[in-house]
Formats: C-alpha cells, sequence, structure tokens
C-alpha cells in the first residue's frame, strides 16, 4: 500500500496526525513542511493518501491542491484539507479546488482517522475494480 | 471536543519545544517591527513570518486545548491580518499590544508547563482587539507579499528523484544553493515528461565551474535572453504569485529544511560523549601497552602497528569532533533574548541603551548556552538598571545621552570569550569597600584591583544597592554569575574604569568532558593541566628568582612576574632538573606564573569530575586516566592561582 503524505509546517501538528493515523495508514508516512516538499514527496513515490494544512510557506495548500488536480497523475489522490480554525472562509475555496474533505483543527484524531479510513476504502475498491478490468 | 488525555500526554514536550522556537523567533521579529514604526512600508515577508508563527501556536494551542494561548495567538494573527492587508497602519500602540501579548503567551505556556494557572489573558486580548479594525475578514487566499525585486536572467529546473534526495539534494536544498549565488524570483512546479520538476526563475550568477558540478545533482540551468519577471502562466500549473514570497530576500532560510532536522535528546548525547572518553582511554591503554612490546617486534612489524594505532587516533578525534559538532549551537539562543530585556527594562527604569550584538554565530556547546543563559541575563539586567546612568546625567557628563551596552562571543581555540560591556559610571571601588564592610565581607587592604572587586561583589550577600530593585535583584546573583561560570570550568574577569563603563569577560570551554591536557610533574608526582588554560609555558633559571616578602617574583618581558611554585603549595618533594618549567596563566596585572619540575607531553584526556564533596579541593578540576593505569589529578590554574597571597603584591607584578 502506498504511503500517506502529511503536509504541515508545524512538526508537532505533523506528528500528531501521524499517531492518530498509525492503525489507519499500513503503507507508512512521508512528511512535508511546505508547499514545494510537499510536491517534492509526489515525484519521489506514488501516494494514497494526503492531510493537507493550507497556511504554509512558499506555496499555499490551495495552490498544491490545484496543482495536483491539474494533472492526471494526482487526480485521483484523496486530499484531506486540515486547516486551523479560523480559515473558515477557505472552506469553499477548498472544496471547489477539489479537497477531498474539509477538517479544521484543533482534530479529534479518532474522527481523523475514521475519515481517513473510509477514503482509503473507497481507494481500496477502486484500485480493486481497476485490477479486476486488467484481467 | 475533547481529545483523549493519553494522547496529548505524548505532545506536550512537542508542544512546548515548538512553542519556545516560535516565540524566540517572534521575539527578534517584533523588534525589527517596532523599527517599522512610522516607516513608509514595513518589510510584507516579515509580516508573514510573525503570523505565520502566531498562527502555528494558535494550531498547536487548540491540539493541546491550552484555549488561553490559542486566544492570544489569534488575536495576534488577526491584528497582522490587518496590517498584511493594509486594513490598519503599524502603531506604536499596535506594537505594544503585540509585546505584552507576547509575553501574556510565554507566561500562559510556561505557566501549563509547571502545573499552575495562567495569568488574566483578558487585558491583553481586550487592547489587541482594540487595534484591530473589525473589517479584517480573512481573505482567500492570503494577500501575496510584494513583487519580484529582481529580473531573472535564468531558468533553473531541479528534477527531484529518490536518489537525489537520499543524499540530501532536494528542493530546500537547491533553494539554499540558488539563494547563496543571487535571488529566486520565483519558483513553480511543473510536471513534465520525464516527470515533476522545479522550475525557478533567479537572478545571479552562474558560472561554469558551478553548472557542471550541478548538473549530476539533477540541475539545468538555462540563460534567459530576454530578461523574464514572471514564468509565463503554463496551462493546468498554478499562478506563480502564491510562491513570490521566494523573491522576498531569504529569511525564511531558518526554516528551511525543518523535515530534515532530528531533535536528540542531551542526555544521548551525553552518552554517546561518554563513550567516546572511554574510547580515548582504551586507545591510551593501547599506546602504552604497544610501547612495552616495541622491542619484541621486527621494526617493519611495528612500524605497520604504530600506523594503525596513530589512524585510530586520528580517527578517534575526528569522532569526537564530530559528536561535540553536533552539541555546538551559536550563541545567538542566548543574544536573540537580550534586545527585548534590554528594551523594556530601559523602559522601565528611564534610560535610553543601544544593544550591539557581536559574533552571533559563534558556536558553543547547548549545555554550557542552556547554564550560562541566567548569568548573563543578570549581567545585562545589573548592566542596564546600575551601569548606565539617566539620560540627563549623562548630558550632563559630557556622555552620549544613549548608554551602549556590548555583548559579544567570538571563539579562541578551544574557548568561547563572551563579553558583557556597558559605557556607564564604571564600579565605585570606595563604594564597594564600604558596603562590604558594613555587611562584613573581607575587604583586602591598600587599592582594590579588579580582581578583588569581583571577588567581592560576587561575595554571597552582595549588593551595592540597599534595597535589590526588581530588575536585578530577580534570578540569580553575581555569587551564582561565578559559581555557575567556575562550575562549568570557565573563568570570568572584570576591567572597569570610574566614569567609562565596566566590561565583564567570560571564558568558557568550548565543550566539557574531553580536552586537551599538558602534563607535568612535580617529584614522582603527575598532573595534567588543561592546554586552554595555559597562555604560554617557559623555562627559567631558579636563580633568577627574587624574594619579595613571601614570594618569588621573576623577570619577565621586561616586568615581573610572581611564581608559585607548586610543589611547595601542595607540600611535596620537589626536583627540578636544572630549569624551573611555568605555566604563565592570566593576562596583565592578574598574571602568574605557576612552576613545576619539568612537562612530559601533550595528550587528548578525559575529564572526570570529582563526584564526593569531601574532595572539592580549589585548584582541583578533576581526575583523569592517563590509560597507563594511573589517576591523575586535573589542576585548575586559575584557581590555584588565586593562593598567591594578598593583591597588593599581586598588583605590583606586570
Amino acid at each position: 500500500m502506498n504511503r500517506t503524505l502529511i503536509v504541515d509546517d508545524s512538526p508537532t501538528m505533523r506528528r500528531m496526525v501521524k499517531v492518530s493515523l498509525r492503525d489507519v495508514c499500513s503503507g507508512g508516512f512521508a512528511e512535508a513542511a511546505s508547499g514545494l516538499e510537499a510536491i517534492e514527496q509526489l515525484a519521489l513515490g506514488p501516494i494514497a493518501l494526503m492531510v493537507l494544512d493550507l497556511n504554509m510557506p512558499d506555496m499555499h495548500g490551495l495552490e498544491v491542491l490545484k496543482f495536483l488536480r491539474a494533472h492526471q497523475a494526482f487526480r485521483q489522490v484523496p486530499v484531506i484539507v486540515l486547516t486551523t480554525r479560523g480559515d473558515e472562509p477557505s472552506r469553499a475555496a477548498a472544496l471547489a479546488a477539489g479537497a477531498s474533505l474539509y477538517l479544521t483543527k484543533p482534530f479529534a484524531p479518532q474522527a481523523l482517522a475514521a475519515h481517513a479510513r473510509e477514503l482509503l476504502g473507497e481507494r481500496c475498491m477502486v484500485a480493486e475494480e481497476g485490477a479486476g478490468d486488467g484481467e | 471536543m475533547a481529545n483523549d488525555p493519553d494522547f496529548l500526554a505524548g505532545f506536550m514536550d512537542d508542544y512546548f519545544v515548538e512553542c519556545e522556537e516560535h516565540l524566540t523567533a517572534i521575539r527578534g521579529q517584533l523588534l525589527e517591527l517596532e523599527r517599522g514604526v512610522g516607516a513608509a512600508a514595513v518589510r510584507p515577508a516579515l509580516l508573514e513570518e510573525l503570523f505565520r508563527s502566531f498562527h502555528s501556536i494558535k494550531g498547536i494551542s487548540g491540539m493541546v486545548e491550552l484555549r488561553e494561548a490559542e486566544m492570544l495567538a489569534h488575536q495576534m494573527e488577526s491584528y497582522l491580518r490587518a496590517l498584511r492587508q493594509k486594513d490598519v497602519v503599524l502603531s506604536q500602540r499596535g506594537v505594544d499590544a503585540l509585546i505584552a501579548g507576547v509575553q501574556a503567551l510565554e507566561t500562559t505556556i510556561a505557566a501549563r508547563r509547571d502545573n499552575r494557572k495562567g495569568p488574566s489573558i483578558e487585558p491583553s486580548v481586550q487592547e489587541l482587539a482594540a487595534v484591530t479594525p473589525a473589517a479584517s475578514a480573512p481573505a482567500i487566499p492570503p494577500a501575496a507579499p510584494a513583487a519580484p525585486a529582481a529580473v531573472a536572467s535564468w531558468r533553473v529546473t531541479f528534477t527531484p528523484s529518490a536518489e537525489r534526495v537520499g543524499r540530501g539534494v532536494n528542493v530546500d536544498n537547491v533553494r539554499a544553493r540558488l539563494r547563496e549565488r543571487g535571488t529566486i524570483v520565483d519558483a513553480t512546479p511543473r510536471v513534465l515528461p520525464e516527470g515533476i520538476a522545479f522550475e525557478f526563475l533567479f537572478a545571479g550568477d552562474l558560472t561554469p565551474q558551478v553548472l557542471d558540478a550541478w548538473r549530476p545533482d539533477g540541475l539545468v540551468a538555462e540563460r534567459l535572453t530576454a530578461p523574464t519577471v514572471t514564468a509565463p502562466p503554463a496551462a493546468g500549473t498554478p499562478a506563480s504569485e502564491a510562491m513570490s514570497a521566494e523573491a522576498s530576500d531569504g529569511s525564511d532560510a531558518a526554516r528551511l529544511g525543518t523535515s530534515h532536522v532530528v531533535r536528540v535528546e542531551m542526555a544521548r548525547l551525553d552518552e554517546l560523549m561518554r563513550m567516546i572518553g572511554d574510547l580515548v582511554i582504551s586507545r591510551a591503554r593501547l599506546e602504552s601497552a604497544l610501547a612495552r612490546v616495541e622491542r619484541h617486534v621486527p621494526p617493519v612489524e611495528w612500524r605497520t602497528v604504530q600506523e594503525n594505532s596513530q589512524t585510530i587516533e586520528r580517527q578517534l578525534r575526528d569522532l569526537r569532533e564530530g559528536v561535540i559538532r553536533v552539541r555546538l549551537v551559536p550563541v545567538r539562543e542566548i543574544f536573540r533574548r537580550m534586545p527585548f530585556v534590554v528594551r523594556d527594562l530601559a523602559r522601565e527604569t528611564d534610560k535610553r541603551v543601544r544593544l550591539e550584538l557581536r559574533g552571533q554565530e559563534t558556536e558553543i556547546d547547548k549545555y554550557l548556552i542552556e547554564r550560562m543563559m541566567d548569568p548573563v541575563l543578570h549581567l545585562v539586567r545589573n548592566a542596564v538598571s546600575h551601569g548606565f546612568e539617566p539620560a540627563a546625567e549623562r548630558a550632563a557628563l559630557g556622555k552620549p545621552e544613549e548608554g551602549t551596552l556590548t555583548l559579544s562571543a567570538s571563539s579562541v581555540g578551544e574557548s568561547v570569550l563572551l563579553e558583557i560591556a556597558d559605557d556607564g559610571r564604571g564600579i565605585d571601588p570606595a563604594a564597594v569597600a564600604a558596603r562590604a564592610r558594613a555587611i562584613g565581607v573581607p575587604v583586602p587592604e591598600g587599592e582594590l584591583g579588579p580582581r578583588a572587586l569581583l571577588d567581592i561583589i560576587c561575595a554571597p550577600g552582595f549588593s551595592t544597592r540597599e534595597e535589590t530593585d526588581r530588575a536585578s535583584g530577580r534570578g540569580v546573583g553575581m555569587a551564582v554569575v561565578k559559581a555557575t561560570v567556575e562550575e562549568l570550568n570557565g573563568t570570568i574577569s572584570l576591567d572597569t574604569a570610574p566614569g567609562e563603563g565596566t566590561r565583564f569577560l567570560i571564558e568558557l570551554p568550548l565543550t566539557l568532558s574531553i580536552t586537551d591536557a599538558l602534563i607535568a610533574h612535580v617529584g614522582d608526582r603527575t598532573f595534567a593541566v588543561p592546554q586552554a588554560q595555559v597562555r604560554e609555558v617557559v623555562e627559567m633559571d631558579p636563580a633568577a628568582l627574587r624574594r619579595v616578602e613571601q614570594h618569588e617574583i621573576a623577570p619577565f618581558r621586561g616586568g615581573s612576574l610572581p611564581i608559585l611554585r607548586l610543589g611547595r603549595l601542595f607540600g611535596m618533594p620537589s626536583a627540578p632538573r636544572r630549569a624551573l618549567h611555568v605555566f604563565v596563566v592570566g593576562t596583565g596585572r592578574d598574571a602568574i606564573g605557576i612552576a613545576v619540575d619539568r612537562i612530559s607531553g601533550q595528550r587528548e584526556i578525559v575529564v572526570r569530575r570529582m563526584a564526593d564533596d569531601l574532595i572539592d579541593v580549589e585548584g582541583i578540576a578533576g581526575a583523569t586516566d592517563l590509560g597507563d593505569g594511573r589517576v591523575v589529578l586535573i589542576l585548575d590554574l586559575p584557581a590555584l592561582g588565586r593562593y598567591r597571597g594578598d593583591p597588593v603584591a599581586a598588583g605590583g607584578a606586570r
């Protein structure tokens, strides 16, 4: 199974996300502290799920999302936008840009895990169907 | 939303560390912001950095359910957003509200760490709300900082790969390389047939040699014939404005590579250092064992063994230096707090003080930095509250109304020098002597030299003010400053002139535990002398020594040098062969020579502190194992120098 990419400029927040998703994302984790680093991670290998902060140095999370959705290779990657309360007006923008889900911090670890499980489950089913077609 | 307490407990240390990092950055940024009051424009990147620091604190404070910190950070973030969106003009009141807010934030976080009840945040929140216009709703996405300041002359394309990233060549590394040579005007990710690539528009100089060196790292540069300011927006790629923060000035360099930094507990590094110490001793044992078997081994074989042994010694030294480097942090960590302290205290005491910081990049052991924070803070507070005269008094004296406080750091060999100097009123020896007599601190006869002055002001319970004021009385006293420096195997000295100012000079070893030492002998006893303490080693004819009262004086460089014979001091039989070997310690009127019979060489020693208080003898810094089974004492020469007798005799010696 592919990696889960956690994008947040706060190392503490990345670790909190990682611990919350430990039992859900069996493909391991990759981390990025900025938008550019996130895109670099995309270049290094496929990812199963992205947890994306919005307010980051270098490249805003929305731009990362737009980049993803603009390219065939990443169009299907589920993205959970996880951003700090106060960015609320960006909810519509994030969903319009192609976020699979919009959650705010502070987050409940169990809720995040449940959402991730759901998104990864959908993805697994899509992948299995794809495999079935190939036979 | 209530989080599982166990979940939170695992993150509290991370939380405090990250908050402290942000707060340290914020303190520096606020000072820069304050200089922008009344200026035409504030650097957009500065507002951006401050905004982001508060935003991060707000985010993680919410997660650990520290609502007061979340609220404060939120209010400060709102004010900065208003500044960024130009809904409000930067004012002194606004900066003061931020500074008060940051102090409340610090106290709130510290209270949580100590499991205390935090202060009321209400006044700070209200003041911040008062300076923030209500109309400042968040915009989407946040307003981008100013337009690119340079014209690009190159298009540099970087294609990342797992192999490249594995050896540290990543997008952050590439940006750092480019910033060393110019300005990044724009950075855009692209999807090319061969994969994802980053395209940088770059203004600066790239030589053919540089380009050749970069090519294996997946970096290709193409000179732009017509100057391009921004990238032509390619279909399907994000607009480039979002990344034009790149064009600022690289001041976010410190943030780069955050994901490539590992936090290590100091205890693990201490353990590593201890293991290297053991290795140094084992090698010394091997060396003496080898010396014993030399005559039984054929010379050719012997040379190979010897060469291997020397290689191990060199590699061991490299390893030790490597571990020391890991522990080194820039002195900036201490200095960064100081502008804040000076600013507040100068305001409180109604003085005008300019702070000069020098040598902030000087590196020193992390442990030493932590231990020195309070002593340096104390010296700085002392200088501001006691050292400087009020502005009016300075003007009357013909001095600049604004006093200058200089904090500087530099490294000399294996030591680091910290200097705290003010151009204030200086220390009045008569006042110090009177005060000392009044409270029963012994005062030597005659004129008080700097050494004696320092000893008095560092005496426990001594303070030149009847009532210790809030600023200087808080935290540690001079007694603790001196004790801390000496515990860290450092020395402190004082230089003061009435009306001209006061200077404290602190010399600290770069790191503890392993050091280079000279091996000295008196009779059949052996001692180790840390090389950093020795200014000079000279040979002297015992016949050249003169006796003045109960002291011995030797002619030295056109002056004279008091000599202390170690054998006599320790009551040991001494038998110098022909000449005395003398370690010169200290400078000027504090210089003294410590004489031994013979010096047999130099070596790396592992300092083991004496754990038993009963043998806590001044002049002995610890013990070491020389590897041949002998445990020898390590001398503390500056402490020994103090046995020389009364300072009048010392004062006559130059």
